[in-house]
């Protein structure tokens, strides 16, 4: 494939992204970035969706269906912001310890998962009504709120959120791409059988899995806790939300994936969902009309991803001669 | 051989013994609580009747392998929808027939979508719900003010009876057994959802089994969604939202693989229910908090599922 | 493995046995029928909300001032979504012997009257009131004891009153946090159409044609209680967010309407602190319904909240009583035998000492807003000497009632 069909089909969803809901936003009178708080809710959506695209596609890649990742971010945030608030911490070791919570509940997760041998879906349904009920218990129910404490809120800005995403996509490029540990990975995937017979531990593969992916909620987890400074409590399976939002993303990030990166791939597909989220924000689109869009997108998507080859077919049909 | 045999049974009985398990333990709670038991046992059919028949249904779609997480917006939607045609029309005939056709429908939509398109089944469903949720908030905000739908109690009144809910499911029970263990749409769904290759190879079309798969499942989100509006009239944007993973919960407590094929059984709807239902009254008996309810909750039934499906023989991980 | 799988089958034989030796509740005690000596009440409680402020204010002092007081059992349903969740509910508290259910969820009142009534376990609303054409069908069942809270009235005037506060200040630009107006929640509409009338008032105007209570409420569902900002005479509502989405489109519509350069005051109809506060300006304003917590106090002291109207949670003490009292056979009804409909408004902070004052006295477990001392005098009274007392609601006549 050429460098310029490579880049085409890499930048092609963001770009037609960046085109179409700038056009629309224009249209109605509102540019998309007037004021330095739509960069910062345009990074963080970016920030927000690739680092739950990251953490849901790294086991559903593996056929291993993961509804527990909401619940690791909402334990990992409860823990680090507790002990936060409680000792003054600065917002980079919060930082850290969401990270380090969020390694440990992967961890337990992938470890759950390893010896009980169940299918992963029945687990993480297990895991995240244990998840939620801790976090539950160890608030009293209340959650955690530091909506007074300005310096974990004051780190809500542009550089410390391109810093998260530059550092997320290094890490899960080098892990996933260029280690021994990608490699097994991606044996794993194309053929699970053959792989462990070739003698490539799956366990410790798949643990690691569940703790990378745990790691990456616990940041999610920390961005969104101090977004608002406050994290609220979700019972029986009120924590799977943030699942939903890494569908279409993910799917992108396959699609680019063809042409360059399926991690890049992600980070752009995160890129181009910002876009269409800035879209309902300087709209104030209500809820049902972006749920509606957001459905047809994903369909729509789908449907073109599925069916590239007919479209394209169709587009450019050859002459019989 | 032999050996292999009895563990295979104890496999199988397991989720039944479970049941009997929290039955027993159930039992031994009531008296200790001098709980009003006859009532109880009304309460206990009551609540597991709804999610029995769409976790029945559901069943069709499971056994294939694929799952739908829309099962809850469906039956929501559908719910609202009978609800407007009896207030149309005053006829609960009417209301039943549009939960039904309205159920179906939609569960028509998302299979047609996913075999037409080409789509995973499972993704569909999830483009699925968000659209559903939409339209919840369309119907109830079309249907006038307020936010509810209702339907008038006394209009239903008469068929809110155990008897009659024990009817219904018993009636689309002995279908969905039927269809399920003596038709050749369960053998053939039984064998996709063991190998989808294998049976692509022998020549089953696996996007009609999909289809009637959803039809299945269709009717019973109907039918649940008939039975919610008898149990309680009053319908809002939340009737239902619990049911989707109750579904996936109960069939999973009951046996059922999630990877569908050659060991999916029609009655693990029933047993997972129904022990889901009973857990659920010991835990409110032991009047535990919120947060503790539900730890107890996700140890038992990561346990029991364990002790019920693990295959530890499997050198792979199970996906 | 193998003999791991026989641990988990002991250990979960040993769990389920533990939780039977633990589970024995408190005896059913027999006495005389005075408060002090009546045998063990189960009350059975019905939640729409387990993880609010609000919600769990109101648990707390059941369980933790109200249980330790009285000779009674509270047993608290799981988070209620819907009528047929109620439903449940209901049954649940009835299998288990509840003699009188307390309601916290809203979604079906009537049928949840129906039902307890068929059963003849006494029903009580904590807070809020039935509508007009449902305390007609159910003031005379024996069944139903009544509903003490704020109606949908005081809900309005909560939300003009917090509007009014700013623009008796000279405030003209606002921004509005809907809640749940858009879907459908009669409190948070009336809230928001209580603020959208005071700034009819105060700047002269309408909101697309209306600027009473009536038109408001009719407009308001007119839109599909999908509010837009407007021009209304010289106030402007400069932007408004509904729902609770929680996800980034959510996020950045209420960064955008809290940060607005042309914003002077954001108004909250609940949770406030949780959705806009994060967002503000320091010169901004900030009024919400909200619970006194900690938290708030904090928020008031740094200046970051303003106004703060909560519901006090002891104000679900007399309700407690009326259902006690109607358990123990000496029901308080009105002159014509009628259940209770009593309103009660909220506590208003406007000062951080205010704030600090209210919450001391909500969140204490040992002297509460209303004490047992003062709940006692409640037991079997007159409705006169009991509609006098939930009357006098307002922290300062509280306080009075103490001394």
């Amino acid at each position: 494939m050429s460098k310029g069909k490579r880049l085409a089909g890499t930048l092609a969803i963001p770009v037609i992204a960046c085109i179409v809901t700038n056009v629309i936003c224009l249209a109605k009178g509102v540019p998309m970035f007037e004021t330095g708080l739509n960069w910062l809710t345009f990074v963080r959506a970016i920030a927000n969706v690739s680092l739950v695209t990251y953490a849901l596609s790294i086991n559903l890649n593996s056929g291993r269906f993961d509804f527990s990742v909401g619940s690791i971010a909402l334990l990992a945030s409860v823990l680090s912001a507790s002990i936060s608030v409680k000792y003054g911490l600065h917002p980079a070791v919060m930082l850290v310890l969401s990270l380090l919570f969020g390694l440990i509940l992967g961890f337990i997760s992938g470890l759950i998962y390893i010896t009980v041998k169940l299918p992963p879906m029945i687990v993480s349904l297990g895991v995240a009504l244990l998840y939620e009920g801790i976090a539950y218990t160890l608030t009293g129910g209340h959650g955690v709120s530091f909506v007074n404490n300005k310096e974990l809120l004051g780190f809500a800005s542009v550089p410390n959120y391109l810093l998260i995403i530059v550092i997320a996509l290094v890490c899960v490029v080098v892990i996933f791409d260029h280690t021994t540990f990608g490699y097994d990975y991606k044996a794993l995937i194309s053929g699970q059988r053959v792989a462990v017979n070739t003698g490539i531990n799956e366990k410790k593969n798949a643990l690691i899995c569940y703790t990378i992916a745990g790691g990456l909620m616990g940041v999610q987890g920390f961005i969104s806790a101090t977004t608002t400074g406050s994290i609220q409590m979700a019972l029986n399976f009120g924590s799977i939300a943030p699942m939903f939002m890494a569908f279409l993303p993910m799917f992108i990030g396959g699609y680019i994936g063809r042409y360059s990166n399926d991690k890049l791939g992600y980070l752009l597909g995160a890129v181009s969902m910002a876009f269409v989220s800035m879209l309902y924000v300087r709209l104030m689109v209500n809820s049902s009309v972006q749920q509606v869009v957001s459905a047809l997108l994903l369909v729509g998507f789908l449907i073109f991803l599925n069916n590239e080859g007919r479209i394209k077919g169709l587009l450019h049909p050859k002459h019989e001669n | 051989m032999k050996k292999q045999h009895i563990k295979d049974m104890i496999f199988r009985i397991a989720p039944i013994v479970g049941l009997l398990i929290l039955f027993a333990l159930f039992m031994v709670f009531a008296v200790i609580k001098d709980i009003n038991i006859p009532y109880s046992m009304k309460n206990i059919l009551n609540q597991s009747v709804i999610v029995i028949v769409v976790a029945t249904g559901a069943i069709f779609i499971y056994t294939l392998g694929s799952f739908d997480i829309s099962l809850g917006a469906n039956m929501c939607v559908s719910a609202l929808i009978g609800a407007m045609a009896y207030n149309r029309t005053g006829s609960v005939l009417v209301m039943l027939g549009a939960c039904v056709l309205c159920a179906v429908l939609i569960s028509l939509v998302c299979s047609v979508l996913a075999s037409v398109f080409h789509l995973p089944v499972f993704v569909t469903t999830i483009a699925m719900l968000s659209l559903l949720n939409a339209g919840v908030l369309m119907l109830i905000g079309a249907n006038g003010t307020g936010d509810i739908v209702q339907v008038p109690a006394d209009a239903v009144s008469a068929i809110n009876t155990v008897e009659f809910k024990l009817l219904v499911l018993c009636l689309y029970l002995a279908v969905c057994i039927f269809v399920f263990n003596f038709l050749k749409l369960g053998r053939e769904e039984k064998f996709v959802g063991g190998n989808p290759e294998c049976a692509r190879l022998t020549g089953l079309n696996n996007s009609r089994l999909a289809i009637l798969a959803f039809i299945m499942a269709g009717i019973g989100v109907g039918l649940g969604s008939f039975l919610t509006i008898t149990y309680a009239p009053t319908l809002s944007r939340n009737t239902a939202s619990s049911v989707g993973m109750d579904v996936i919960i109960s069939i999973v407590f009951g046996g059922m693989p999630v990877s569908g094929g050659a060991r999916s059984k029609i009655y693990s709807a029933v047993v997972g229910a129904l022990s889901m239902t009973l857990l659920s009254q010991i835990m409110l008996m032991l009047n535990l908090n919120s947060g503790i309810s539900q730890m107890v909750k996700a140890i038992i039934f990561i346990l029991v599922v364990y002790i019920s499906m693990s295959d530890n023989k499997k050198n792979n991980l199970p996906r | 493995m193998k003999s791991l799988k026989k641990f988990l089958v002991l250990l979960l034989s040993v769990f389920m046995v533990l939780g039977l030796a633990g589970c024995s509740g408190k005896g059913e005690e027999s006495g005389s029928k005075g408060i002090d000596n009546m045998k063990n009440v189960k009350i059975g409680v019905l939640v729409a909300d387990a993880t609010g402020a609000e919600a769990l204010a109101f648990r707390s002092y059941y369980e933790n001032y109200i249980q330790k007081q009285y000779n009674v059992t509270f047993m608290y349903s799981d988070e209620l979504a819907d009528a047929a969740a109620e439903s449940s509910a209901i049954d649940n508290f009835i299998a288990n012997n509840c003699k009188a259910i307390i309601s916290f969820a809203s979604a079906d009142r009537p049928a949840q009257i129906r039902k307890c009534a068929e059963n003849k376990v006494y029903y009580a609303v904590a807070t809020g009131t039935l509508s007009d054409d449902e305390y007609a069908e159910f003031k005379d069942n024996e069944y139903y004891v009544g509903a003490i809270g704020p109606d949908l009235y005081t809900e309005f005037q909560a939300g003009y009153n917090m509007a009014k506060y700013y623009l008796d200040q000279g405030k003209t630009k606002f921004a509005i946090f809907g809640g749940a107006t858009p879907y459908y929640v009669d409190m948070h509409i009336y809230r928001t159409a209580g603020m959208l009338v005071a700034m009819c008032e105060a700047g002269n105007g309408d909101y697309n044609g209306a600027k009473d209570f009536g038109s408001m409420i009719g407009t308001i569902y007119g839109m599909n209680c999908q509010l837009t900002p407007a021009q209304i005479g010289s106030v402007e509502l400069v932007s408004y967010v509904g729902g609770y989405d929680f996800d980034d489109a959510w996020f950045g519509k209420l960064a955008e309407a809290a940060n607005n350069p042309n914003v002077e005051v954001l108004l909250a109809v609940g949770s406030g602190l949780d959705t806009f506060a994060a967002f503000k300006r320091p010169d901004q304003a900030l009024g919400t319904v909200d619970s006194y917590t900690a938290d708030a106090v904090k928020a008031m002291e740094a200046g970051t909240l303003n106004y703060l109207a909560g519901k006090f949670s002891a104000s679900i003490g007399p309700i407690f009583m009326a259902t006690v009292s109607a358990v123990q056979g000496k029901p308080i009804r009105t002159a014509n035998g009628e259940a209770l409909a009593l309103s009660q408004g909220y506590w208003v902070a406007t000062s951080a000492e205010e704030a600090n004052n209210y919450f001391t006295v909500d969140s204490s477990t040992t002297d509460p807003a209303y004490t047992k001392a003062m709940l006692d005098k409640l037991y079997g009274a007159s409705y006169d000497d009991f509609a006098k007392f939930v009357g006098a609601y307002s922290y300062e006549e509280i306080q009075n009632l103490k001394k």
